[in-house]
């Protein structure tokens, strides 16, 4: 005899029994939740955004074309420093990135300089430089005390105030080898890099606060955690519920 | 015997005091105290796994099945906790920002899709392993013998990842080369593995739970507090850490706070750290939803954890077990962010330079001045989280070995002892190719998990989703399924793998990308499963009858 195939058929879309049409419409309730908690909240986040830029580089767009052109006054070069200077400090750049950045900032100290601060900086920071490259920890209290007077010498030349933590960054950036000449790539990559670091995408989920947290990063890593646990004390809770009334034992 | 125990307190005390006043270092020297800890917890895990050794086979693959709710639950999570979780979510979201996060909410997120989908089915259905499912659901030899394979191709990626974990535990702990402290470490996961079976390893993983949380949770506490942020609940307190992040923190702001470089707690502004698909971080919408799907119905077709359900009594324990599970898992993953964070303020100085992203965890609590005692117990939990999920893997790819391939497909008059030692063979032979892979360093140790997952996702999951809920599911859809599975997979690894000589390699790269390939391999190795069903023969009745009479009844 020819099976048929609907003898002793299992679909979850077709059940055909009470129990399994019970379990089959808190199954799909508790998905739905699930995919929009997850997916929906993103999507919305990427519907809000906006490009935010970065205060640097709002600085750096009013700057760049006087030094793209080679025009640029003392205010726009400190201007352009301080810029690249931000992305410079940032935890995480692309090496290709950094040797151009490096190359900018350098090129525009250099142009900031008188030529008596030259003569009274470049030195400092060469021994700085060959300090650098001896020193096994950079706890060393040499190594310290020639950073920090370079730092107090070099910062306010470039219009860093005391409280910025670029200070602590300025004097690990500067290189005499990259002060002489600006790459033709340098200028050609720059604009591009820039944006890369420093604009971002916001928005009214990303700006609000809540617990301290911006609201999208507490949703995600703190909020979605939790939803997930009680969906699963809820499916658990349910299923109980369903096999008492149908008397189904496990 | 007593005057031996002595002594060795007596050292051991006096290496630690030696130990707690010395200074931090990033790396390099042998760290005596970390090591003491570390031998201490082995040494442990080791007892606990003689103690409750695995007597037969039914011990070996599915612990007597009598294993409670609550234990089980703090299983799943140790199994779960591995060097990705412990060590590699931070490092994720310490290298990527926001796009970290897809990882934390697919490797949770994938439970409660396993719970509502499988888990009590799972259990139902009654088998030892992934493969025994996939035989017997499927009536086909050969289908088991393709699952018992990718079981244990699965294993195998998933265990690269932890051995390279273990690797950087071990260099930072004994200030050794990375290569040899992967061979020391992986002969050490191997034999407490052959000695343990799972029931030790299931004893065993409750044990490690708790060594692994509280070794986690003590130095974020100390930070936390030291940052001055909510320290209560640092899972909640370092939220004000993401703020200032994104904001900067000024140098006046710092409160003369150091790390263990002498450096500020002062950061620039970086909203790079949390604002979503920045472009600083090289990743787009399209990869954060793609990761965070792949990873979710890969956590629904990971054999080790589906084995897990196996060695609950009941359906009904293997359900809440899930949600005991998820909770203990959960505990770990709203604090590995908390890690990242404080990770980059404390490396934000260029002097810091570049740090193992992999060990940011344990570089965190050492540039936050965090005794290195506790920064040692940090490293051995560590080592137990990868410990912990290797010994769940090399037993379930031993399972699959012996008990899929050998028993059932080969010789199935073998006796219980020859089993055991087939069993513990397969276990050798995969520590040894997983040894070799760990070697290079290929990616993060979060990413190498995901291809585990990705695979998962492409071929045993659609295989359990379809067996499970639809019976017209039959043989040759499921051959047809997991074909166009492997295919997505192998186009993607070879792409990945052999790089950018390939043609169209950065359309392949980014769609088909080595960490995320499921979220189109999964749908399309259903279609295929769905649509060759429908044109051949039906499921033979048993099967239909099987499924109703047992599983959905």
């Amino acid at each position: 005899m020819e099976e048929n195939r609907n003898d002793y058929h299992i679909s979850f879309f077709k059940p055909t029994t009470p129990r399994a049409l019970a379990n089959r419409n808190m199954v799909i309730w508790l998905v739905s939740i699930w995919v929009v908690a997850i997916f929906g909240f993103q999507i919305a986040l990427r519907l809000l955004e906006k490009p935010t830029p970065e205060a640097a580089y709002k600085s750096f767009e009013s700057s760049w074309p006087s030094v793209k052109s080679n025009t640029a006054n003392q205010e726009e070069l400190k201007d352009f420093a301080g810029a690249t200077l931000s992305v410079l400090g940032k935890v995480f750049i692309d090496a290709g990135d950094k040797a151009v950045l490096d190359n900018a900032f350098n090129r525009a100290v250099y142009q900031i300089l008188d030529e008596g601060q030259k003569e009274a900086l470049i030195p400092e920071i060469k021994n700085f430089e060959a300090l650098k490259a001896e020193i096994k920890v950079v706890t060393e209290p040499d190594y310290v005390k020639a950073k920090k007077e370079l730092m107090t010498k070099a910062a306010p030349l470039l219009g860093i105030p005391e409280n910025n933590v670029l200070r602590d960054i300025l004097p690990l950036e500067l290189n005499t080898a990259e002060m002489n000449t600006v790459r033709p790539e340098t200028m050609k990559q720059l604009p591009g890099i820039m944006e890369k670091y420093l604009v971002h995408n916001q928005s009214v989920l990303t700006n609000f606060k809540f617990l301290g947290f911006p609201f999208h990063y507490f949703y995600t890593a703190v909020l979605l955690l939790i939803l997930f646990v009680f969906l699963c004390w809820l499916y658990c809770i349910s299923a109980d519920r369903l096999n008492k009334k149908f008397d189904i034992s496990d | 015997m007593k005057k031996a125990i002595l002594l060795f307190t007596g050292l051991t005390s006096t290496h630690l005091l030696q130990a707690a006043t010395a200074a931090t270092e990033l790396e390099g020297s042998f760290k005596i105290g970390p090591a003491i800890i570390l031998i201490a917890i082995l040494l442990t895990f080791i007892l606990v796994g003689i103690y409750f050794r695995a007597k037969d086979t039914t011990d070996y693959y599915a612990a007597g099945r009598g294993i409670s709710k609550v234990g089980s639950g703090m299983a799943i999570a140790s199994n779960w906790m591995s060097a990705a979780s412990f060590l590699g979510m931070a490092a994720l979201m310490y290298g990527y920002g926001y796009h970290g996060l897809a990882y934390v909410v697919g490797w949770t997120g994938g439970y409660v899709l396993l719970l509502i989908l499988m888990a009590g089915q799972i259990r139902k259905y009654g088998k030892y392993t992934a493969a025994d499912f996939i035989g017997d659901r499927y009536y086909s030899r050969a289908l088991r013998a393709l699952g018992a394979v990718i079981a244990i191709l699965i294993s195998i990626a998933y265990c690269v990842g932890q051995f390279g974990g273990i690797g950087l535990m071990f260099k930072w702990i004994m200030g050794i080369d990375y290569a040899l402290a992967v061979i020391i470490g992986g002969a050490v996961v191997l034999t407490y593995t052959l000695i343990s079976g799972m029931l030790g390893v299931t004893k065993n993983m409750q044990i490690q739970y708790v060594i692994i949380i509280i070794s986690f949770l003590i130095p974020l506490f100390i930070l936390t507090y030291k940052f001055d942020y909510f320290w209560l609940i640092p899972q909640i307190g370092y939220g004000s850490a993401v703020s200032d992040i994104v904001s900067g923190i000024p140098l006046a702001e710092t409160q003369q706070l150091y790390n263990s470089l002498g450096h500020h707690f002062a950061i620039a502004p970086s909203p790079e750290y949390a604002m979503p698909w920045d472009t600083a971080s090289g990743q787009s919408f399209f990869q954060w939803i793609a990761i965070a799907f792949s990873l979710m119905i890969g956590t629904a077709g990971l054999p080790h954890v589906i084995q897990r359900f196996y060695v609950v009594p009941k359906a009904r324990d293997a359900r809440w077990s899930v949600v005991w599970g998820l909770f203990f898992i959960c505990i770990l993953y709203w604090s590995a962010p908390a890690y990242s964070a404080f990770g980059k303020i404390l490396s934000a100085n260029p002097e810091v330079g570049k740090l193992a992203k992999d060990a940011i965890v344990v570089y965190t609590a050492q540039l936050g001045n965090v005794n290195p005692l506790i920064v040692g117990l940090l490293a051995a939990g560590g080592v137990s989280a990868a410990f912990s999920t290797v010994s769940g893997l090399l037993v379930a790819g031993s399972s699959a070995f012996a008990h899929d391939l050998y028993v059932k497909s080969f010789r199935p008059d073998s006796s219980p002892r020859r089993q055991l030692l087939v069993a513990r063979i397969g276990t050798v032979i995969m520590a040894i190719i997983v040894t070799l892979l760990a070697l290079p360093q290929w990616a993060l140790i979060g990413q190498l998990v995901a291809i585990a997952f990705s695979l998962a996702g492409c071929t045993i999951f659609p295989l359990f989703l379809l067996g499970i809920w639809w019976s017209g599911s039959n043989r040759q859809g499921a051959v047809a399924g997991v074909i166009v599975g492997l295919l997505v997979s192998a186009v993607s690894l070879t792409y990945s793998l052999v790089g950018d000589s390939l043609p169209y390699y950065d359309f392949v790269s980014y769609w088909l990308g080595a960490w995320y390939f499921a979220w189109i391999g999964a749908p399309l190795a259903i279609i295929a499963n769905i649509i060759v069903s429908k044109l051949t023969t039906p499921t033979p009745l048993e099967i239909r009858k099987f499924l109703i009479e047992n599983v959905h009844s």
